[in-house]
């Protein structure tokens, strides 16, 4: 029986390529993704492992916030006596003092080079070359004050040669000249990190503003000494607050803050958009093996008469099923690799730098897609293969078309009840912002979505057949007919593409009402004349300093910046903005509900009203905050204020972040325009400041609008990578009108024979083609609009906001439409070209 | 009422069948307690006008359909009594059938196509019997080709050698010739003979052709769903009168020719 069917398989080999390629794109794509996944893995393993070689020890201050923070993120100094202290220890070959901080290296046009994820640094140059990952290649090494080196790639990216002079901004704007130029290792830098590199006396000046001070100490062991027991002897030496960890070690906690903060992220979002692919492929084959059974229903029926068990075909379907499995997937895999490569591309084209190097391929990664693909086939082809045994042996001798088959009330009970709990858990999900209820309901509705779509497929025939016929005439008539005959038919042949449709919307819909509900927040928040930012994704900072500049100017009464980063508060970690909050009211036109910003001095702070209550603290309550240095400072609350985005949870003085932060730097500056003053003639007068500094002025509007423009990013790669599920989508439309065709070859026949022309045939498989995709398109937006508004509602928590951005769903309902026509091309062309005789003699 | 020798004995015999098809007012009986027998090693015709029930009564009595009430027999066995696992072995291995048309498996060669039922049941076929076969029907040169590489009379002749290849109990033939012309359908029917005088088969076989029906041993004649005449060691001529009768009448007469 294997055999007969094997033989029947290839024999019939042309049937099958539908399938096998939906399943071959399918699997690529997850093979793609994840063979990307550990691409990028490893190339971040190897390029931190690679900063750490040459170090053997790396000395620095333990963490004081104690959370999962970087290990390159800011942490108190070290006093250079230690330096000499880990200097005198037994096996050190030599120690060096580094300092490490932020800073941006400016181009011609006064852009800061870099950013969009990896780092711009600055510090000072270290001057033993074994310890130093960076190599001059042109120069030499900074001796005098404000003599830097920079590495190659922040070189070609600013267009500056050795003996050139440039501005860094660590943030406030500094002069310096380059003297040299490096590279890491034999790239032009550590991925597209920037490095800027002064002398360790300037650096102590211009980035970290502490003399005396070092960010780590680099250590080089004794031949013959291992990294590991030069850092026990090492610790011992160590004074309270300060550490030892190996240099593998440090590259470990690289590795794993990518990871758990970049790179899985990304791996999610990858596998979940593969995961989509698969499923809409898996809904394509499935079709495809069930119209490809109904084919054969004579020939199956055959074996069922002439003495093969139900099992036997059951069996013999299973195992096509299982011989494209293994083949496509197989395939598939070898094609993700290919994928992966162009995946790479396009998060390269959007700006994402990611670190370069060759695809890693991991024999589990590859086997977990090959895998899924065979299950995956399998078991879209069982509802085949129980149909197929299903027959019964006259369907062998009979000529007539095969039953339709009903909707069964088991079917469509569990779908009800599933939609039902569907919804219910989406509703709950979302108002009470439960991440996980909200997506079971999700998963609940999308089943039942699939399973009742066959029910609404003969109403929405008929009732878009009336239309058809009105305008198209016999040709509708016949089109409506044709798709209301066998609804389940023809509701599997839209799932695929109610599945794309689904998700296209739901992000549409999701995006375009965080959109509108940041820039309301952001409307509501921001009350100030004019606002001097920073682009949201570059991670730049302005310099304090711009605060004092745009204030002496004489369109500006009065102005301030709004600063901070992490910090302890009562025992949590959390982000604090630093401000000078007497000014806030006459500024930003923020007032506190209680107390008073003028009150807060130097040991007060601000907290929200929320976090208030959370705590039970009230004006006069005191609390405890620890700085990134480690120093704790005792702050009673002054004020109260209501939510407000630009405040974040705690606003503390600038003076006192100050004290705690070497590199203190702001993200905004709020100004307040002079009486007689136009806002644009403020502007006019701040844009060069602004410049200077990197940033933009904006107002009230154009702050509201620019909120927004990150998510338009992630929309713009979720289409990307969404454009392939509809492809599927479509190819396995086309893929089950053929194989429609190719059933009625003789009901075409007789309609040619009796008088049809090939024009109405074509234009009768058309019409259908787009009932069928009209309906997907529809249901499609149906669920992934509302889908769109729980995941909103759900992760949104202020409330309000939901916008459904009509024109655009529109557009991909318009784009549905056309898309059926498309699909519907070639299957049509064959079908106008069926041989009338030889159809109706057609066995 | 029905004359046949009872000392003859009997390959399989329906008992009152009945089979209905359809619900309510649009119901069609197609077989109204038909009660009948066929006698081992004999070619028995069926017959009669279209609708009388001839085709369901052989897929009733071959397993492929189920009866509404009453029962048939495969050499004792009543098949409403088997399961669909024990029906599907029956049609394997003891039962052979050659169909009107589309009788083949279109992807395998004629070879695979005869000895199909045992490879359904995962056995080889006797070579010594499938020689016999294959000579029989005359296609030992031809056993690699597939059906659509045969002509009509071959594919049917490959028919002819998968019902025997089992040595079945029983040959059921539903208008085998219906799409031959009138040579090849005279091979097929002189292989069918040669089943019951040469290997002791015994086959029924529907047919609307009178000249086929002269190479039987009887012909039983339905109408309405049963039978009502039967013509022993028939030939062409009297067939035919008998089925103008039918014509003429409008309605089954008995045997002696008196209006029922």
């Amino acid at each position: 029986m294997i055999r007969i069917s094997l033989i029947s398989s290839w024999v019939r080999r042309r049937r099958l390529v539908s399938t096998t390629i939906a399943v071959l794109l399918g699997v690529a794509f997850l093979s793609g993704t994840m063979v990307l996944g550990d691409t990028l893995s490893a190339n971040f393993d190897k390029l931190f492992a690679e900063v750490s070689a040459g170090t053997d020890v790396v000395v620095r201050s333990s963490d004081a916030l104690e959370i999962d923070r970087g290990p390159d993120d800011a942490r108190a100094m070290l006093d250079e006596s230690v330096v000499d202290k880990v200097a005198g220890v037994d096996g050190v070959a030599s120690a060096e003092g580094q300092v490490v901080g932020y800073g941006a290296l400016v181009d011609k046009d006064g852009d800061p080079v870099g950013g969009n994820g990896p780092p711009r640094l600055a510090g000072s140059w270290i001057t033993d070359p074994d310890l130093n990952p960076y190599k001059l290649v042109e120069g030499r090494a900074p001796r005098g004050d404000d003599e830097v080196v920079v590495n190659r790639g922040a070189a070609k990216l600013a267009k500056v040669d050795v003996g050139d002079t440039a501005t860094v901004q660590t943030p406030e704007p500094v002069k310096v000249k380059v003297v040299g130029i490096a590279t890491f290792g034999d790239a032009d830098g550590l991925g597209q990190t920037t490095w800027t590199a002064f002398t360790l006396k300037s650096a102590q000046e211009h980035v970290s503003h502490r003399a005396g001070e070092v960010s780590t100490v680099l250590v080089r062991a004794d031949d013959g000494v291992s990294s590991e027991a030069l850092r026990s002897r090492i610790a011992t030496q160590l004074p309270d607050g300060v550490e030892a960890i190996t240099g593998s070690q440090l590259a470990g906690e690289r590795s794993d803050e990518v990871a758990s903060t970049f790179l899985n992220m990304l791996r999610t979002f990858l596998v979940v958009f593969a995961g989509i692919a698969l499923v809409v492929a898996t809904l394509s084959i499935a079709n495809t093996f069930s119209i490809t059974v109904a084919q054969r229903t004579r020939e199956l029926a055959l074996l069922r008469a002439v003495g093969a068990s139900r099992r036997q075909l059951r069996r013999a379907v299973a195992i096509e099923a299982l011989g494209v499995g293994v083949v496509a997937s197989a395939v598939g895999v070898v094609g993700g690799i290919g994928v992966a490569g162009v995946l790479k591309g396009v998060f390269d084209a959007f700006g994402f730098s990611l670190p370069a190097g060759g695809l890693s391929l991991e024999p589990g990664s590859l086997a977990i897609a090959f895998v899924v693909g065979v299950v995956a086939t399998f078991l879209a082809a069982r509802s085949a293969a129980r149909r197929a045994a299903n027959l019964a042996p006259m369907a062998a001798l009979r000529d007539s078309a095969a039953e339709v088959p009903r909707i069964g009330a088991r079917r469509r009970f569990a779908g009800f009840g599933l939609g039902a709990a569907g919804v219910a858990a989406t509703v709950v999900g979302a108002v009470s912002n439960t991440v996980v209820l909200a997506a079971v309901g999700a998963l609940a509705l999308v089943a039942a979505t699939l399973l009742l779509a066959p029910m609404g497929m003969a109403p929405f025939a008929g009732g878009v057949g009336g239309l058809l016929q009105r305008l198209r005439g016999v040709n509708g008539m016949l089109a409506e007919e044709n798709a209301r005959r066998n609804p389940r038919r023809s509701a599997s042949t839209a799932t695929a593409l109610v599945v794309g449709v689904a998700v296209v919307a739901l992000f549409t819909v999701f995006a375009s009402s965080m959109k509108s509900a940041l820039a309301d927040q952001v409307g509501d928040d921001f009350a100030a004349d004019l606002a001097v930012t920073t682009p949201a994704f570059g991670g730049g900072r302005l310099s304090p300093e711009l605060t004092g500049q745009v204030r002496d100017l004489d369109e500006v009464a009065d102005a301030v910046g709004l600063g901070g980063g992490p910090a302890k508060v009562a025992g949590d970690t959390t982000e604090v903005v630093a401000t000078e909050p007497a000014k806030l009211p006459t500024i930003g036109h923020i007032d506190p509900i209680e107390g008073s910003f003028a009150d807060l001095g130097d040991d007060g702070i601000a907290v929200a009203e929320s976090k208030a209550e959370d705590h039970g603290w009230s004006i006069g309550s005191k609390v405890d905050v620890t700085y990134v240095d480690g120093q704790t400072e005792t702050a009673t609350v002054r004020a109260i204020y209501g939510k407000n985005s630009l405040l974040g949870g705690t606003v503390v003085p600038a003076a006192a972040w100050e004290a705690h932060n070497t590199q203190p730097t702001n993200t905004t500056v709020l100004v307040d325009v002079a009486d007689g003053v136009s806002v644009e003639q403020a502007k006019d007068a701040i844009d060069p400041l602004a410049d200077r500094n990197s940033g933009t002025v904006q107002d009230a509007d154009e702050m509201a609008s620019t909120a927004g423009q990150g998510l338009d990013l992630l929309l713009g790669i979720v289409y990307v990578l969404l454009a392939l599920a509809v492809i599927i989508a479509l190819l396995g439309i086309r893929n089950t009108l053929s194989l429609a065709v190719h059933e009625r070859q003789r009901e075409l026949g007789l309609l040619r024979a009796v008088g049809q022309t090939r024009r109405q045939v074509r234009s009768v498989l058309r019409l259908e083609s787009v009932i069928v995709a009209v309906f997907g398109t529809v249901v499609g937006l149906a669920l992934g609009a509302y889908l769109g508004w729980v995941l909103f509602a759900t992760v949104w928590t202020d409330g309000g906001g939901f916008t459904l951005p009509v024109a655009r769903l529109a557009v991909i309902a318009v784009m549905g439409a056309v898309a059926g026509v498309l699909a519907a091309r070639k299957p049509a062309k064959r079908a106008a070209r069926t041989p009338v005789l030889e159809a109706i003699a057609a066995q | 009422m029905l004359t046949y020798d009872p000392n003859l004995p009997v390959a399989a015999s329906a008992e009152r069948a009945t089979k209905v098809y359809g619900v309510g007012p649009t119901a069609v009986r197609a077989l109204d307690e038909a009660t009948l027998a066929i006698p081992v090693g004999r070619l028995t015709a069926v017959m009669g006008p279209s609708g009388s029930g001839k085709s369901t009564l052989l897929q009733c009595m071959a397993g492929l359909d189920t009866l509404t009430d009453g029962s048939v027999r495969i050499g004792g066995d009543d098949l409403s009594q088997l399961s669909d696992n024990e029906l599907t072995v029956l049609r394997r291995d003891r039962i052979g059938f050659v169909f009107q048309a589309y009788n083949l498996v279109p992807t395998l060669t004629a070879e695979a196509n005869i000895v199909l039922p045992h490879t359904l049941a995962g056995r080889k076929a006797d070579p010594e019997w499938f020689d016999q076969v294959v000579t029989t029907v005359g296609l030992a040169d031809r056993l690699t080709h597939r059906p659509a590489e045969l002509s009509g009379g071959q594919q049917q002749r490959v028919a002819v050698a998968r019902a025997l290849i089992t040595r079945p109990e029983l040959v059921f033939a539903d208008e085998p010739t219906g799409n031959l012309d009138s040579h090849a359908g005279a091979e097929i029917l002189g292989f069918l003979r040669q089943a019951v005088d040469g290997f002791d088969q015994t086959v029924v076989m529907v047919t609307h052709d009178p000249v086929a029906a002269a190479y039987a041993d009887s012909v039983i004649f339905l109408a309405d769903g049963r039978p009502v005449d039967q013509i022993d060691q028939p030939t062409a001529q009297a067939v035919l009168d008998r089925m103008k009768a039918f014509g003429d009448a409008g309605h089954a007469l008995e045997a002696n020719g008196a209006p029922s």
